[in-house]
């Protein structure tokens, strides 16, 4: 059975998260096969984890002020600036089988397909080694995803160029993840809390990396999406089949959309307040 | 190979269930900490909160993933752990015992006959790591 493909198009932070849980429940609803899909980002967004403080995370009014949205993530890890990437998400049931159980080992599976489309352009990418020990530690200079390598990382040259998070409901899981394709490290710095210290810029130059970093031609969001497609059909042996949203996920987004625009949602973590009726068939 | 109570029942989202009488007692199962890795936060209910079978009744993050926790039975929530504020390790380090979550007054006992007991659960896993 071929896989739902979502080209790369650009949407809110708001929009992206809406559509991507409408995704999500449907594939667990609907046991629908798996779909990935690519997307970017305007307005420039900040999104947090599922369980992060955003007064403690990020500086919200310098992300005001600059026009970049805020947005809480179903997924976990920590807070990402979104700005010029290229974002996959990827979702898939229990049914599927071509995912261990193994969550470490998804991530591993999955990451190794990113390295593939990511050699299709010429750069060499390596997933992380097995080492979660840099995520438990919560210090001061944690706050920003990109920071420090674990199993959920993609390495060029010791540096991630990719961090991804998931989700899990029952057995189904989403996993996404932002693939730069510049960086920014002082406006990263900036946003993000402890605001812009020279030590946080020092090391976030020293340990992220991005697409057109690596190339001597910068590649559009288009060429880069389609080489990830690529590598991930290869490396797990599927086809995939563009395709768009149903008519249901559209509804279904539409009403999340609510719930991913709130300040009760993005600044106080309150689900329930957005229970859709169809919450229930799970 | 891990060896599961068997005085607890346990559910397929890899929830354990203790009863006593009408009230259950639910928390992750040993399976279900090692596979998630370090717990690092917890979102629980209230009590006197509703929660339906097979619903979220929260959320769990650990270092590797975000995973809902579903209930096994329907009912009213009369207690949480309030331990696991002072110390989310006993999550992982005795999730059968002081790492419960919440109690549950269950208001439909004959959903207690869905659950599986310690020698299901072992098969059930079995079954989904040869899959």
């Amino acid at each position: 059975m071929k896989w739902r493909l979502l080209k790369y198009r650009i949407f809110s932070a708001f929009e992206n998260m809406a559509i991507d849980e409408a995704i999500f429940r449907e594939t667990i609803a609907k046991q629908k096969p798996p779909t990935l899909r690519f997307f970017g980002w305007h307005p420039s967004a900040v999104s947090i984890g599922y369980f992060q403080n955003v007064d403690e995370e990020i500086n919200v009014e310098r992300c005001r002020a600059a026009g970049v949205d805020v947005v809480r993530r179903m997924t976990g890890g920590k807070a990402v600036y979104h700005r010029d990437e290229v974002t996959y998400s990827l979702t898939a049931s229990g049914a599927e089988k071509i995912f261990p159980d193994d969550i470490i080992l998804t991530y591993e599976l999955i990451s190794r397909g990113l390295a593939r489309g990511l050699s299709m352009l010429g750069i060499s990418a390596d997933p992380a080694g097995v080492d979660g020990a840099a995520l438990k530690k919560k210090t001061k200079l944690s706050s920003t995803c990109f920071w420090a390598p674990s199993a959920r990382e993609l390495l060029v040259g010791g540096k991630k160029i990719c961090g991804s998070a998931q989700v899990r409901r029952s057995d189904a899981f989403l996993q996404h993840g932002s693939m730069l394709m510049t960086f920014d490290a002082s406006a990263t710095a900036a946003l993000t809390l402890p605001s812009s210290s020279e030590t946080l810029c020092r090391r976030l130059r020293d340990s992220v990396t991005a697409i057109n970093e690596q190339l001597a031609r910068p590649g559009s969001a288009e060429d880069i999406s389609d080489a990830l497609q690529k590598g991930l059909s290869e490396q797990l042996e599927v086809e995939f089949s563009e395709g768009g949203l149903t008519s249901s996920e559209r509804h279904l987004a539409d009403e999340l959309l609510q719930k991913y625009t709130s300040e009760a949602w993005n600044f106080a973590r309150k689900k329930d307040t957005f229970r859709v009726a169809r919450e229930r068939a799970f | 190979m891990k060896v599961f109570p068997e005085d607890l029942l346990y559910s397929r989202e890899h929830i354990w269930v203790r009863v006593d009488t009408d009230m259950a007692t639910l928390g992750i199962t040993d399976y279900a900490q090692e596979a998630l890795g370090e717990v690092l936060s917890i979102e629980l209910p209230e009590a006197d909160i509703y929660v339906e079978r097979d619903e979220t009744f929260g959320s769990i993050e650990s270092t590797k993933a975000v995973v809902d926790l579903i209930a096994s039975v329907s009912g009213t929530i009369v207690s949480v752990n309030e331990d696991i504020n002072d110390d989310i390790g006993i999550i992982n380090s005795d999730p059968h015992d002081t790492g419960w979550l919440i109690v549950i007054e269950m208001d439909d006992l004959s959903q207690l006959d869905d659950l599986l007991d310690a020698a299901g659960y072992q098969d059930f896993i079995m079954q989904q790591e040869s899959e």
